[in-house]
């Protein structure tokens, strides 16, 4: 290779000035061989329509076995004593396992992505309720299941406490008593900011207001559970588990770390993943206690979890009881905020994020403004719930923050009596304040918040809107007008790896690029796609590097074996650091192939052209002494130049220079029923900046499959819990996600401001939506009935919460008013019979 | 969870109700998804005790054996319970022991709990009998506390409850209707040689 290679400028900017030679990103629509740009149909989507996905659950291998788990129904109890007796008489029951058996193989406990160390099977003391307890091993799935009916446990029931305010109470029941030191149920402390520049900014302030907001416990519930079969081969002493995973490589590591099997003979296989939003992140003892029993009985062992058991012993995500304050002038500039956070980690500290980041990203909750002061504290507590905290479908936290931000501005705007759209256009950073460093450390890399939300202002018809909601309210008609805005920013592409990690394992990723003999290619990625459509998405972005078309490039990932190292998908980390990676790989690729063109062509290298147009290279002022990559190929393994090696590939491994920041506008307006607290979306409108665009379709299914997850946030989900810690919101029953009836139209936009520092301009996208709606739908909720006095209202807004808070405000109206019949005192008057 | 209430029992004084709520076979009978309620010791095997067949039941029975087998202050019994609650239908192995029995103002407290597989209570029930129509007739005040835990808990209480109003209202009604027949058949000699006894 040529010595060029080796210095790749990895912010390459060529998409993204027309005036450089690329494309407008305004405009660009590719050169249709199906690069960057252009609207590409998912290659993944035929086997998923036509019933031919691979999911772990469809893997079946000759004599495998079926692992079942007892749970405890307690949130908290000691175990006095496990018989399994009855379990094992079950016929087809071929081994039961407690934590003493897994104690023997050194598997009773494992740690978890924030070091702490988590019972696989209970050893002593049970901490939430559903913890494994002992696992059933068996022929058939449903003979497990009859051996775990049969297994006997004998609870000692201590008092359970399921929230972090209660727990960190004085007389809270001590969860952690097996951790030495451990005197109280308190995790960390943690804060961010200059506390004393903030305090004084809050002292001397015109105007302050403070307001209490809990983001509830969600769940991400992917429709596929969690699950594994894993697979002893004694013969070649090697373990391969398929497995659901969003980061197949890092749970090699963490698998061989385990277990002591070598890395070298620890394969993940990652198949077709049914939804991960952050759930696939951690590893579940289930994995551990079928690697454990296929290790023991040399036969491969299936564990699937059923819906209530993802629910109820899964990661969960959020859980953050913050208070918000923010301090402004009189003109609504605001000086400073502040904001304090109850932080319910579960039984244990089992988070997914960053291991430098006990908070993860939380620390941006300045959002899209330019504040003077900012100060942030946090306090995390165990708690008798499910350990978790994964990043669902947002990076590591920022959800919480931008809910925080988005929400205190329009406090603000309504203590103010100003506009929501005003308040936010007046504090915006600027787009020449960028690259723009915030009060609590961050460098925001391009942004033009102004430009999206005037799109979103427009697309959302704001003035009707708001004469409309005067209208009704001086009417006193039976439905109010909300309108809600967010002007969320986002970090995502985690990370740079000195400030990135996953349990010490820095956050780059990878690409590998191998063009064949006829000309088409094999890119292996080190990340994995559950649903994002990256086997299109990066494909486009070889068809763009290499000039090929987009059918002749076959994306693989999800294979330990075959694939490049990476730390996996999730906080929108895939196009920002694997996309990268497979840009630069491409360029790689193209450099070489420059190298082969100039012994085709039989010019001098420096004289070869690559022109992105065509797609093909040339002799410089003659295009038609031009070759195709296709040709390219055939020569570099049929007539490679002396000075090369011969084949066409390259690797790239993509360690980023900086995090990305996209952003977005959504405008959401809602009718609420006063007489019923229903709330019916009347528009919804998004506007987003995820800098250069690769697939605008893929983009917009993102932003809708988030927006969902929004409003499900917004206005269904919760797992909840009773005070005895039994998990009351962990089944599809009482957890509920959005369908179909519940969404309505959205109306999506965009505007491309290019990541200065990403080889393609790319930012991220998929979870913009989810991080930045909840805000958007409760700011319109609060609107509703803000002329009123309310000043917020609690997700999930159920319309029992909204017709309470109707009903404070003196809005509520009495269902009965338009009924001709009294409910009371039995029915009224016979109607006439004419 | 708390739950609580009152039946009425027309025209059945409360000293008649008091015998047939002091029956274990009558609440058996009259307690939907009851297998049996039954004294029981250290070694009691919830797998292997047949519940007994045929017993003779009030109006028929012999008042010294209906006296005999009353519930006794301080005594343990178990029950074998099976309830569908949703989709869920556990058989609760349950233990009670009656822990207050006042036969002159008709008061009895019980604690006990069970378990089923996935699912754990515990609770601590109380009823009291009050006379209204001067006597004529009864009025049942009843009330359980109990913690829930595991997979029925987790259908929480709006499903919970009313399934339990349901058993208990069903229980009630059924004891009523015992009552009945004890009313019109049973000669007073039974109940009046019964009330002496007990």
């Amino acid at each position: 290779m040529s010595s060029e290679t080796g210095d790749v400028p990895v912010a390459e900017t060529e998409y993204q000035h027309d005036d450089d030679g690329g494309p407008d990103p305004e405009k660009h629509h590719g050169h249709g061989r199906g690069g960057m740009g252009e609207e590409v149909k998912r290659k993944e989507d035929k086997r998923f329509i036509t019933g031919r996905g691979n999911y772990v659950d469809d893997i079946k291998k000759p004599g495998m076995l079926h692992c079942e788990i007892v749970r405890s129904p307690h949130a908290h109890a000691r175990i006095e004593n496990i018989d399994t007796s009855r379990a094992m008489d079950v016929d087809g029951v071929v081994a039961v396992l407690t934590a003493e058996d897994l104690a023997a193989h050194d598997l009773a406990t494992m740690p978890t992505l924030m070091d702490d160390t988590q019972d696989v099977l209970v050893n002593e003391k049970v901490k939430f309720q559903s913890q494994e307890v002992a696992a059933v091993i068996a022929t058939d799935r449903y003979v497990a299941k009859d051996g775990a009916e049969k297994v006997e446990v004998d609870y000692d029931v201590l008092d359970p406490v399921v929230t972090a305010r209660d727990a960190l109470e004085a007389d809270a029941p001590l969860i952690r008593d097996e951790l030495e030191d451990q005197e109280d149920n308190h995790i960390f402390d943690w804060d961010v900011g200059d506390k004393e520049a903030t305090d004084k900014v809050f002292d001397e302030a015109d105007v302050t207001v403070s307001e209490q907001m809990e983001y509830q416990r969600l769940h991400p519930a992917p429709i596929e559970t969690c699950g594994c079969v894993a697979d002893w081969d004694p013969g070649k002493d090697k373990i391969t588990v398929h497995l659901t995973s969003q980061a197949p490589h890092a749970h090699r590591t963490l698998f061989s770390m385990v277990s002591g099997i070598p890395e070298h003979k620890v394969r993940i296989v990652s198949p077709d993943i049914g939804g991960g939003f952050g759930n696939k992140v951690p590893i579940y003892p289930g994995y551990v206690v079928a690697a454990a029993a296929s290790v023991v009985l040399e036969q491969p062992v299936k564990w699937m979890e059923e819906r209530s058991e993802n629910i109820q012993t899964t990661g969960f995500a959020r859980d953050y009881d913050m208070t918000g304050e923010l301090a402004a002038t009189e003109d609504g500039i605001i000086k400073g905020v502040r904001t304090d956070v109850l932080a319910n980690h579960g039984a244990y500290n089992a988070v997914a994020q960053p291991s430098k980041f006990p908070a993860g990203f939380f620390n941006i909750f300045t959002g899209s403004y330019d504040i003077e002061a900012a100060y942030g504290s946090l306090t995390a507590a165990f708690t008798n719930t499910a350990p978790g905290g994964v990043a669902y479908r947002c990076s590591f936290r920022v959800t919480e923050a931008v809910y925080l931000i988005e929400r205190m501005v329009k406090v603000l705007a309504q203590e103010l009596d100003m506009d929501p759209a005003e308040i936010r256009r007046k504090n915006f950073i600027q787009k020449e304040q960028f690259p723009y460093q915030s009060p609590t450390g961050w460098n925001y890399d391009s942004g033009d918040y102004e430009k999206a939300l005037d799109k979103a202002l427009e697309m959302a018809d704001y003035d009707h809107y708001r004469e409309e909601q005067a209208r009704r309210i001086d009417e006193d008609a039976d439905k109010l007008i909300g309108i809600g805005i967010s002007s969320f920013t986002e970090v995502v592409g985690a990370g740079p790896g000195k400030q990135c990690d996953i349990a010490g394992i820095e956050m780059f990723d990878s690409a590998d690029i191998r063009v064949n003999p006829t000309g088409n290619a094999v890119l292996r990625v080190g990340v994995q796609t559950q649903g994002q459509g990256h086997e299109t998405t990066f494909a486009q972005i070889v068809a763009e590097e290499l000039g090929m078309d987009v059918d002749n490039i076959t994306v693989e990932h999800g294979d330990t074996d075959t694939d490049p190292y990476g730390l996996g998908t999730y906080g929108s980390r895939s196009t920002p650091v694997a996309g990268a990676a497979t840009a630069v790989a491409a360029r790689k690729v193209r450099d070489k192939a420059k190298s082969i063109a100039a012994n085709e062509l039989e010019a001098a290298e420096e004289d070869i052209e690559w022109d992105r147009e065509s797609g093909e290279f040339h002799v410089a002022g003659a295009p038609d002494r031009s070759i195709t990559i296709t040709e390219i190929a055939a020569s570099a393994y049929m007539n490679h130049p002396g000075a090369e090696e011969p084949g066409l590939e390259a690797v790239n491994y993509y360690d980023p220079p900086e995090m990305t920041y996209p952003f977005g506008s959504y405008i959401v307006i809602v009718e609420i029923d006063r007489e019923t607290g229903e709330v019916d979306f009347e528009k919804f409108v998004a506007v987003d900046d995820c800098g250069n665009r690769i697939n605008p379709m893929v983009i917009e299914g993102q932003i809708h499959g988030g927006l969902a997850q929004g409003i499900g946030t917004a206005m269904m989900e919760h797992v909840t819990y009773d005070e005895n810690g039994n998990c009351t919101g962990g089944d599809f029953m009482n957890y509920l996600l959005p369908t179909a009836n519940e969404i309505p139209n959205f109306e999506t936009g965009y505007t491309v401001t290019p990541s200065p520092h990403h080889p393609i301009g790319a930012k991220g996208v998929g979870e913009s939506p989810t991080v930045g709606s909840p805000p958007a739908i409760v700011n319109a909720v609060v609107d509703a009935m803000a002329h009123a006095g309310i000043t917020h209202v609690e997700m999930p807004m159920t319309p029992d919460r909204v017709w309470e808070s109707l009903n404070e405000a003196g809005l509520a109206l009495d269902p009965r008013q338009n009924v001709n019949f009294e409910f009371e005192g039995g029915a009224s008057e016979e109607p006439a019979d004419d | 969870m708390e739950f609580d209430g009152e039946f009425e029992l027309d025209g059945v004084p409360p000293e008649k109700a008091w015998i047939v709520l002091s029956d274990p076979m009558a609440v058996r009978d009259a307690l939907k998804g009851c297998r049996y309620i039954t004294p029981m010791d250290d070694e009691f095997n919830f797998d292997e005790y047949e519940a007994e067949e045929d017993v003779e039941m009030l109006p028929e029975a012999d008042p010294e054996v209906v006296a005999e087998r009353a519930f006794v202050e301080g005594q343990k019994y178990a029950a074998l319970m099976q309830v569908g609650v949703g989709s869920v239908k556990p058989r609760f192995e349950t233990t009670v022991t009656i822990d207050e029995r006042d036969s002159e103002n008709f008061r009895m407290v019980a604690t006990g709990g069970g378990d089923a597989s996935g699912s754990s209570f515990s609770m601590e029930s109380g009823m009291q009998i009050h006379p209204v129509d001067d006597g004529e007739s009864s009025r049942i005040e009843w009330w359980t506390e109990a913690d829930i835990s595991g997979r029925i808990a987790q259908l929480g209480s709006r499903v919970i409850k009313p399934v339990a109003n349901k058993i208990v209202n069903n229980f009630f009604g059924n004891i009523e209707k015992q009552m009945s027949d004890v009313d019109e058949e049973a000669s007073s000699g039974v109940t009046d040689r019964l009330r002496n006894m007990l």
